[in-house]
């Protein structure tokens, strides 16, 4: 049997909590592993890999902040940096508000913090300046920037929101259908914001006319979604397969979605589309990693099954390292790069 | 299954005695460790990190039946709680006093990830033996959580009379014959008697199933009653799927919980049926013990039930063995 890529070209660790998510840094050359203890390790092919106790409780959400390090949130109600030499500092506290979601957009010099703190979505300068906070009917369940920076889209109950960051009066687009919105996504060129649903579906609404797009026939929870480059492809979780709907030519409206990499009875949990080529990598409950060759259907296998579900998977933005993370702890990264 | 993480859900009126309970279950020595959700920090005494407070959030499902809620808050939270495996053995889930306990129930049939990893242990509704009578006139959640309990908490019953105690667990009865009923003053039942009790665990419904009365004598003072049959031949799944089904679609709101022991037709093992309004589950569970009467058993929890019609349709699923 031919060995898989994470024994040929690729480290791990066993992190011993539960892999919440993993963001590379802006630089794309650090990973950070958010923990289920509240922990941000920070991983690199070479080197150790420093844990930094982050939050007081267990971390909730994790992406790169905008100097080089880490954003995460937690269950401590805060929203905090961690940067690489283990410097923490606290951008904002919510108190006994959990800070589920997190995200940014942009660099030191320009760009946004967000994060959701019950049913608000607030956003905050480089600098960790609250700028606003946005309300929603209910508890915000996912947040997107646009590829632009210039929206962000809160999920919540009934449907999704739709701000402009910077706008002088606060009026969202409201994007609405019935039932519980579970995550979001903005498409790469602002045609459309899709949704994960409570209904083992998703939902998308195309932004120059309003239409529903209903994908639908998961046997299992939906959750983790990512377009290709430019938008040709939404991937997804929550089938025994990658579940890719095509977004071209009037599209996923009457087209049936393409599956990859099926494993059979095996879900897949995780889904992160490489940042320039067409290939996806996905992970599965079994614990194993892949990655599949779209236009040739062709499928490599990165990790073997093991060490428990899938819970964490990203590319570095330069796209040659592959990061994946498991409930039971085990994190690793594949080197892609060209030898 | 020994990792499911068990959760249990403790209801009861504002005033009851919910909080006493709750602060003395997180303050008792009993090597234990619970995260608990709760609506509202207000008089809770304890500081324990594993108190999350919550807004009940109460979700329709989107799939057009109007009984499919859930409740949207624990289905995050408790899916972030589990990320932080080995801090605490079970979760407690508080409701407000005036929550109905159905979309709390019904949040661990529906949702996938809680049903893959936690257990619904018990629903535990603590009541006021002092006040039940006033508090199940004027306010249909009252007569709810006692309907989905299964444990009632017979609170204050240093308060009242040894007549009036009867009288108070005669009226729960009324609504939920299936009940396990616990006397307490100041909240001081048995811990072990209220958490860990595998009520909800289909193996065990039948262990919590006390006398299926045959008579029907009713007060007539509450909306919701509970009526059992039990019939001596065997059950024929096809028939009872049918029948409970259609039932269910036309029922659905009406029917708060069912729990059923049915013996199949040529099956050794019993068959443990369990809903929650019309999201149901069914497992064959353990052998008919030797030698014993493969009587199989039904009780509704509801509204407006009509018993002869539950009969019939109950007793038409029969066939030969």
């Amino acid at each position: 049997m031919s060995q898989d890529l994470l024994a040929q070209r690729g480290i791990s660790h066993g992190l011993e909590a539960y892999v919440v998510g993993a963001a590379w840094n802006r630089f794309g050359t650090r990973v950070g592993f958010g923990l289920g203890d509240g922990c941000v390790a920070v991983g690199g092919l070479s080197g150790d890999w420093p844990r930094f106790e982050t939050h007081d409780g267990g971390l909730l959400a994790i992406a790169p902040d905008l100097a080089g390090g880490f954003l995460s949130g937690g269950d401590d109600g805060a929203l905090c940096r961690t940067g690489l030499d283990g410097t923490i500092s606290a951008i904002a506290s919510f108190g006994s508000k959990w800070v589920e979601q997190v995200a940014s957009f942009g660099d030191a010099t320009s760009g946004l913090y967000a994060c959701s703190a019950g049913k608000n979505l607030v956003l905050f300068d480089q600098a960790g300046q609250k700028l606003k906070e946005l309300p929603h009917p209910s508890t915000v369940t996912g947040i997107a920037f646009d590829a632009k920076g210039k929206r962000v889209a809160a999920s919540h109950y009934g449907g999704a929101s739709l701000w402009y960051a910077l706008a002088k009066t606060d009026n969202p687009r409201k994007l609405e259908w019935k039932g519980s919105h579970t995550a979001v996504t903005i498409h790469p060129g602002g045609d459309a914001v899709v949704t994960s649903m409570q209904e083992n579906a998703l939902h998308g609404w195309r932004l120059s006319d309003g239409q529903h797009m209903r994908m639908s026939g998961y046997p299992a929870k939906t959750g983790s979604l990512s377009w290709s480059r430019h938008g040709k492809w939404l991937a997804s979780s929550g089938a025994d397969a990658i579940v890719l709907w095509p977004f071209t030519g009037g599209g996923p409206m009457g087209k049936p979605p393409l599956e990859l990499a099926q494993i059979p009875e095996i879900v897949c949990t995780q889904v992160a589309f490489h940042p320039h080529h067409e290939i996806v990598a996905a992970g599965y409950a079994d614990g194993t990693v892949v990655m599949a060759d779209v236009a040739g259907e062709r499928v490599l296998r990165v990790k073997a099954p093991g060490n428990g579900e899938v819970s964490a998977l990203a590319w570095n933005h330069q796209g040659t390292q592959l990061a994946f993370g498991t409930e039971d702890g085990l994190a690793g990264i594949v080197d892609l790069a060209t030898r | 299954m020994a990792d499911l993480i068990p959760v249990t859900v403790l209801t009861g009126y504002l005033g009851a005695g919910k909080t006493t309970l709750l602060n003395r279950i997180l303050t008792e020595q009993h090597g234990k460790r619970y995260a608990v959700v709760i609506n509202e920090f207000g008089e809770l005494g304890v500081d324990n990190d594993l108190v999350v407070e919550s807004d009940e959030e109460v979700f329709e499902m989107n799939n057009g039946c109007a009984c499919c809620t859930v409740r949207g808050d624990l289905i995050r939270i408790i899916t972030a709680l589990l990320k932080r495996r080995g801090r605490f053995d079970g979760i407690i889930v508080e409701t407000t006093g005036l929550a109905n306990p159905a979309p709390v129930a019904q949040t661990f049939f529906i949702d996938e990830n809680l049903r893959a990893k936690t257990r619904l242990d018990a629903i535990v509704t603590v009541v006021d033996a002092l006040n039940l009578g006033k508090r199940l006139q004027d306010s249909p959640e009252a007569s709810a959580q006692i309907a989905f309990a299964d444990v009632v908490v017979v609170n204050k019953t240093d308060l009242v009379s040894a007549d009036e105690l009867a009288a108070v667990e005669a009226q729960v009865r009324e609504i939920n014959h299936l009940v396990t009923i616990l006397r307490a003053a100041r909240g001081n039942v048995p811990i072990d008697q209220i958490l860990g009790r595998g009520a909800f665990d289909l193996e065990r419904v039948l262990e919590f199933a006390p006398d299926f009365l045959t008579d029907d004598s009713h007060l007539h003072n509450v909306d919701i009653t509970s009526v059992s049959f039990s019939v001596k031949r065997p059950i024929d799944p096809d028939r009872f799927t049918k029948w409970i089904g259609a039932l269910f679609a036309e029922r659905g709101i009406d029917m708060l919980r069912t729990k059923g022991i049915l013996a199949y037709p040529g099956e050794n093992r019993r068959y443990a049926f369990q809903a929650v309004h019309e999201i149901a589950d069914g497992a064959f569970i353990g052998p008919w013990k030797e030698g014993d009467q493969r009587d199989s058993k039904i009780v509704f929890i509801g509204r407006n039930l009509n018993r002869p019609q539950l009969r019939r349709g109950f007793e038409a699923c029969q066939v030969d063995g």
